[in-house]
Parts: C-alpha cells; structure tokens; sequence
C-alpha cells in the first residue's frame, strides 16, 4: 500500500479493514500486506484519499 | 514489567471518565495514550450539551468553553433557513463548543487527581491473556515493555484494535462509518454566533455539513459523508462546501481535521474475559448527530465503576462484565436506535423533499421543541416523507 504524504493518520481506514490488519500510529500506518484480500475498502474510505495501491 | 489493576489504552473522554471513576472506586489505575499529546489532533466538530455536562458532573470551565449554544439553524439543500432559537420556540438547555485539546487534557488531569497514572506516546501492540490476566506489549518511545492487568478497557477510538485482540467485533462497516472533514476557519460570518449551523441534502451524502462557532468570527466547518453513497472524499466535499455556503466563503482556513465516526450504534457485544471496550471503540456515538463525547464518557462512568467492582469481587470474567452490556444497552442503545431509524430516515429523502419539509416547518407553529418534538413535525409537514418514515419503523 502507499500512503501519500499527506495522510494525516486519522486512522479511518484501520477502523473499517474487516480484517483488522491496518495499525494507525501517531504519524505511521503499519499494514499487514501479506494477510490484505485487496477489498479496498481502506482506500475508498480515506477522507483525504491519502490510500493508493502498489501495483 | 508493569503491574496494574486497571489498564485504560486510549486518553480521549471515554477513556479519561473511565480511568477516572475505576480509581475512584478503588483499583489502580494506569492509562497509557498513543499520541504525545491528549486531545490532539481533535477529529470533531466539538460540541457539547450541557445536561449532559451536568449529568457527569463536569463543571463547565472557561478553560476549554469557547462559545455558549443557545440556537440551531437548519438550512435546506435550496437555502431555506429553519431557525430554532429561544426568541422562536422553548428550547432545552442547549450546550457548547469546547476546545478538544484543552478539554481533553482537562479530563485526563482529572482522572490523575482521581488517582490514575498516565503515560502519553506509549503505545499498545497486542495482549494476550496468562492466568487470570492480561499481559499488554506496548512501547513508548524505542523502549518495549509489558504490562501486566486484571481489566483492560479499550478506549482506543474507531480505529480500536484493542477489542478485536480480545476476541470482539468492533470492525466497523463502511456503511455505519462516517468519514468527516473539518476545517477551523476564521473570517466565518454567521447570522448568530451563538447557534449551531447544519446543512442538509446532496452537501454530504449521507451526512451532513455543519459550522460550529467557536468565537464571533471562528468557527468549526465541517461534515461527514458516508463513503459508499459518493464518489468524492470527505475533503473534496468540503472544499467544496466551504467555497460556496454564503457563511464560509470569505473564511480562511486555519487548521484542518480529519476522522472517521461509527454511527451505527453500540457493537452487539462491547466486554469479555478481563476486557471491556467504551466511547467510538464500543459505538457509543448518536447515529443521528455523530456526537459521541458525552455518550463516550457515561460509558466510561460505568465501565469503570464496574471494571473496579468486579475486580473487589475478584471476578473479571465475560459474565460477570454481561452488566457493562446491559447497563450500557440500556442507558444509551436504547436512545440510539431511536436515532438510527431517523437518520435511516434523513438519508432517504432527496434534496427536494428536504427543501418542500423545510418550507412547510417554518410555516408551522409549535412552542417547544425537543428532538422527538422536532420528528413529528417531521412527520406532520409532508405526507410523502410521513410514507418513506412508515417503511423505516
């Protein structure tokens, strides 16, 4: 996943990731690549579509 | 390895009233935050009600107060204006707009003076349970450690991990998920600076967009859309919004917040062995509004209360906790489902229907309002929106 420079870590995303793979720190996003069934459900929700796929 | 009888992770309201009342009743308390600073950023539109205030026995304080509410103004999709102010109609006690980061802090203080210890920018990374407790892997700045606990109470937000390592569902569906975008803007002109503004219709799918005063040309602009009803972010709706309402378009911009808010109600099941989870982590927000300070910290007040009982009796088991369930069901998820079915409500109608009830509202007369109140003159104004509210009850 890349996250842009201006995702604020609001944490939205790792609230609705229906498989809880998503750790919003302070200023970091931590995924879980290996275990994301690529839903985009993180990347839709994102208030400042800060959420991009790595093709 | 740190030993505590109660471990509240999230420093927000909920998590504060929380920490505050299990050290109150006795435990020893220990909340950690993951930010570095309790109440900040804010993610909220930061009103307040009074009665609710009272109810929890937080006295108001011109510390974190930064304008008194005493009006509404509805606005419609075309513009027509439904004021709701006490020269109008008897209103309830109304409420105010409060500075998060002062206030927070503020509450956070107050669970200290209660007896909780705190420790910001520490971080909780997963738990897991060993004989009769939890043991908490958390980090604060490079340094990992454990912390062992009898109860833990997440109060970590809607993005809370907390309660699924413990075994809850506290995913939210993108459907019961707000997703907000707020700016502080100066150079706002509103009518009265001492009313709430909100704004309805195709504004904010699903939502709705507000201004929310903070001092006579201050304000909080901001609203929440539902991301699976537009194309568009929370923010590009909001830019949008700000350019073009007649209040905002000259303000500038001095701060900008985002979040996400849970409003489809409390989880079906919000404790289990050694854990409970409160405030937006639990679903404890009004589905109509979006507000969950209040809500969030009366269920702080029980779960501490309870988690520091049940600890006395030297039971933390999921049964023992069934009361948080019921207690908190009952004082707050009975209101709320009342509020789901009126925002399920909001959301069906277009924006002509929203203009055609706001015309026939200001043609109505009524001497009090309430929110109730409020929904059968709903009701009463258009037979269409009266058929569409039938189907939803």
């Amino acid at each position: 996943m890349i996250v842009k420079e201006w995702c604020m870590y609001c944490g939205e995303c790792a609230g609705v990731c229906p498989r809880g793979l998503i750790e919003a720190r302070e200023i970091n996003l931590v995924f879980d690549e290996e275990n994301c069934k690529d839903c985009q459900i993180c990347i839709n929700c994102c208030p400042v579509r800060a959420l991009e796929k790595e093709e | 390895m740190i030993e505590t009888d109660v471990l509240v992770i999230g420093a927000g309201p909920a998590g504060s009233s929380a920490a505050k009342h299990a050290a109150l009743n006795g435990a020893k308390v220990l909340m950690i935050e993951k930010k570095s600073e309790i109440g900040a950023p804010k993610r909220c539109a930061e009103g307040v009600s009074k009665d609710g205030l009272i109810q929890l026995g937080v006295e108001p304080s011109s510390r974190w107060i930064t304008s008194e509410i005493d009006g509404v103004r509805l606005v419609s999709p075309g513009g027509t204006d439904v004021w709701l102010t006490r020269d109008t109609v008897k209103l309830p006690e109304m409420g105010y707009v409060v500075e998060r980061k002062v206030f927070d802090k503020f509450m956070a203080m107050d669970a200290a003076r209660a007896g909780a210890d705190i420790m910001v920018k520490t971080l909780a990374r997963g738990l897991e349970r060993k004989g009769g407790h939890i043991i908490v892997k958390a980090e604060c700045m490079g340094e990992e450690f454990e912390i062992k606990a009898k109860v833990i109470i997440g109060a970590d937000g809607p993005e809370s991990r907390v309660g699924r390592w413990g075994g809850l569902k506290t995913t939210v569906k993108p459907k019961d998920m707000e997703s907000g975008a707020q700016f502080e803007m100066v150079g706002v002109e509103m009518e009265n600076p001492n009313a709430l503004e909100f704004y309805f219709g195709s504004v904010a799918p699903g939502g709705y967009a507000w201004v929310f005063p903070k001092g006579k040309d201050i304000a909080n602009v901001g609203l929440a859309v539902i991301s699976t009803l537009t194309e568009k972010s929370a923010y590009e709706h909001l830019v949008e919004f700000a350019k073009n309402c007649p209040t905002t378009k000259n303000a500038t911009a001095v701060e900008l917040n985002i979040g996400g808010d849970p409003v489809g109600g409390i989880l079906k099941k919000i404790s289990t062995d050694n854990l409970l989870v409160v405030g937006d982590a639990a679903g404890m927000v009004n589905p109509l509004t979006g507000g969950g300070i209040i809500s969030g910290m009366q269920g702080g007040v029980i779960a501490g209360e309870i988690a520091a009982a049940a600890i006395k009796e030297g039971d933390v088991s999921e049964e023992r906790f069934a009361e948080y369930d019921e207690r908190c069901q009952k004082e707050l998820g009975s209101s709320f489902n009342k509020y789901m079915k009126a925002r399920n409500y909001l959301e069906s109608l277009s924006d002509d229907e929203l203009d055609s009830i706001a015309k026939t509202f200001n043609e109505s007369e009524f001497e009090r309002i309430s929110t109730t109140e409020l929904l059968k003159v709903l009701v009463n104004v258009s037979p269409k929106a009266l058929l569409k509210l039938g189907k939803l009850f």
